[in-house]
């Protein structure tokens, strides 16, 4: 177990001239993350997640709640911890003026790497920047400066790695990119702990992930696993009476949810589910104005946990 | 912990000096200063003469680069805030304190640097100092910055927005200017202002770099000033160090 927290609370209290608000930002989290994994913490904006990275960080001091971080207690021995951990910010750590050779450098020497200039060329090299590894922060594209930010984390060669968001602002390449580079660090034995609001990344990448909502955790496991529990297929419908459908349709489903203008349908077989539906719908006179057949994704775990889908709850937040 | 305050002072060393345009611009202001004021300050002069009227500003000038040069340089933590630098490396073993001392270190080095070149120019000019009274000012001119240093970046980890920085900045320097004497000594203003002087630290600063550069070893001003600094400076680093607790518990 390289990340063993339990129960770690956070509030934040700010103060204006309308007087002090406190937001609950983390409000008794679990996480249990095994060696060698890529374990996602998928969430809304403002579910929490930061908050807790920043915590197992070192950066936050939590109210209350206890960690093991690869191998040390987050309280007593805090430098200890930050010194197996490489942590990559959402907003990166990559300096303007500085040439991202001179800033990795920088990074090794400070954690006592034997050849820091070496360490820093091997790293460079891994993220095929060596070649704009010369110029300054701000004339890299914004791969590459995620790329700079990642090898910053690594120079040292921590055991566990924390990314923050770390593919918000990415163009589809550069993410495809970046999952394959994570892949590889995993694969070379790194644990990675990331948070995400992308529903195809935590899917895609984590072995293991906890989704988080209002300072929770409303649910952990395999991306399989969630959806699994969830139900197999969704049917997504677009029709006049919503609610009518609903009551029309329940008999044949596991569960029925409006969202929006949309009524989802969980099935457990859509193929054959599907003509079905349509017949209960076309006895009742309902018309139907497009139908869709997915396999069920974590939006719909996060939908079932919580009652709203994860886009809207970002848009909210 | 001395070891990492080294490495970042060397790092941010090699940042500012990696377009030496900017400390050379922050140089060029004293020395415009220099030779296109203080020939107009003759006519207030005793003596009537150039070299007096240097005599009285180049201290006020050297007093100027410590202050207002180092009083800046805390928008560069604000980038660094902003860019996600300082939180990284608030998660490295470095010793957390060196992330703000590496700067101030970098601030009084370069300010040595400046103040050198602004003697030269004032030497050229025909102005004398003593070798003693040269360590003296240099000194002085070492804890001035390092209060100024401290001080901003102090407040940059406070206020943390580049335009409450200029503000808050823009807000002290006028009243802190005009009331140390700077351009003008303080023994021309009126009664008031001159009774409001001995609250502003610089106005013992400048008067202690006016008696340096007279001559007068034993003149009172010169440990009031650096009483005065050494104890502004200690406060300011401690706060600086304190507020860094803001961004990393």
């Amino acid at each position: 177990m390289i990340i063993h927290a339990q129960e770690l609370r956070k509030t934040f209290t700010t103060r204006n001239r309308k007087g002090a608000t406190t937001v609950e930002a983390v409000r008794g989290v679990d996480l249990d993350v095994e060696r060698g994994q890529i374990f996602g913490v998928l969430g809304p904006n403002g579910a929490g997640k930061t908050t807790t990275i920043r915590i197992l960080a070192t950066l936050i001091a939590p109210d209350a709640g206890t960690a093991v971080v690869a191998g040390h207690d987050l309280r007593e021995e805090p430098a200890a911890v930050r010194a197996r951990l490489g942590y990559v910010s959402q907003a990166g750590g990559v300096e303007d003026t500085t040439t991202a050779r001179a800033q990795v450098v920088m990074a090794a020497r400070i954690h006592g790497v034997p050849d820091p200039k070496g360490a820093a060329a091997d790293v460079l090299a891994r993220f095929d920047l060596s070649e704009v590894a010369d110029r300054p922060g701000r004339t890299l594209s914004g791969g590459q400066k995620r790329r700079v930010s990642i090898a910053l984390g690594l120079v040292h060669g921590p055991p566990l790695l924390f990314l923050d968001e770390p593919t918000t602002g990415l163009d589809p390449q550069n993410r495809a990119n970046l999952w394959d580079r994570i892949r590889e660090l995993r694969d070379a034995g790194t644990s990675v702990l990331l948070s995400t609001h992308y529903l195809d990344e935590a899917d895609a990448l984590c072995d293991r992930l906890v989704i988080v909502d209002h300072g929770r955790v409303v649910a952990e496991g395999t991306p399989g696993e969630l959806k699994r529990e969830v139900s197999g297929d969704v049917v997504t419908l677009r029709l006049d009476e919503t609610a009518r459908a609903a009551e029309t349709l329940k008999p044949y489903a596991r569960e029925t949810r409006v969202d929006g203008d949309a009524l989802r349908v969980y099935v457990d077989d859509g193929e054959h589910t599907l003509p079905v539906l349509l017949r209960a719908l076309e006895e009742q006179g309902i018309g139907l104005s497009s139908i869709a057949l997915d396999r069920s994704t974590l939006d719909d775990v996060f939908l079932a946990k919580t009652g709203r889908s994860l886009r809207d709850a970002g848009a909210a937040a | 912990m001395i070891r990492h305050v080294l490495l970042f002072t060397g790092y941010e060393l090699k940042k500012t000096f990696s377009n030496p345009i900017w400390p050379l611009f922050s140089i060029l202001q004293p020395v415009l200063y220099l030779l296109m004021f203080a020939p107009l300050l003759k006519s207030l002069t005793p003596g009537g003469t150039t070299a007096e009227a240097l005599r009285m500003f180049t201290p006020a000038s050297m007093m100027m680069i410590a202050v207002f040069g180092s009083l800046f340089s805390g928008f560069g933590l604000i980038a660094d805030l902003r860019n996600g630098s300082l939180e990284r490396h608030a998660v490295s073993p470095a010793w957390r304190p060196a992330l703000v001392l590496g700067r101030v270190a970098r601030d009084m080095a370069t300010l040595v640097v400046q103040a050198v070149l602004v003697l030269v120019v004032a030497v050229l000019m025909g102005v004398r100092i003593g070798v003693a009274e040269l360590l003296l000012l240099l000194l002085l001119m070492a804890a001035t910055g390092l209060f100024a240093s401290s001080l901003s970046q102090g407040l940059a980890l406070t206020v943390r927005d580049e335009n409450g920085m200029s503000q808050t900045l823009n807000l002290f320097m006028l009243p802190v200017m005009l009331l140390a004497g700077l351009f003008i000594p303080i023994s021309f203003a009126p009664g008031w202002m001159q009774a409001v002087a001995p609250v502003n630290p610089l106005y013992h600063a400048v008067e202690a770099g006016r008696a340096l550069f007279a001559g007068r070893l034993s003149d009172s001003s010169i440990p009031i000033s650096f009483a005065v600094f050494i104890a502004l400076a200690a406060l300011t680093t401690m706060w600086s160090m304190r507020s860094l607790r803001r961004i990393a518990g």
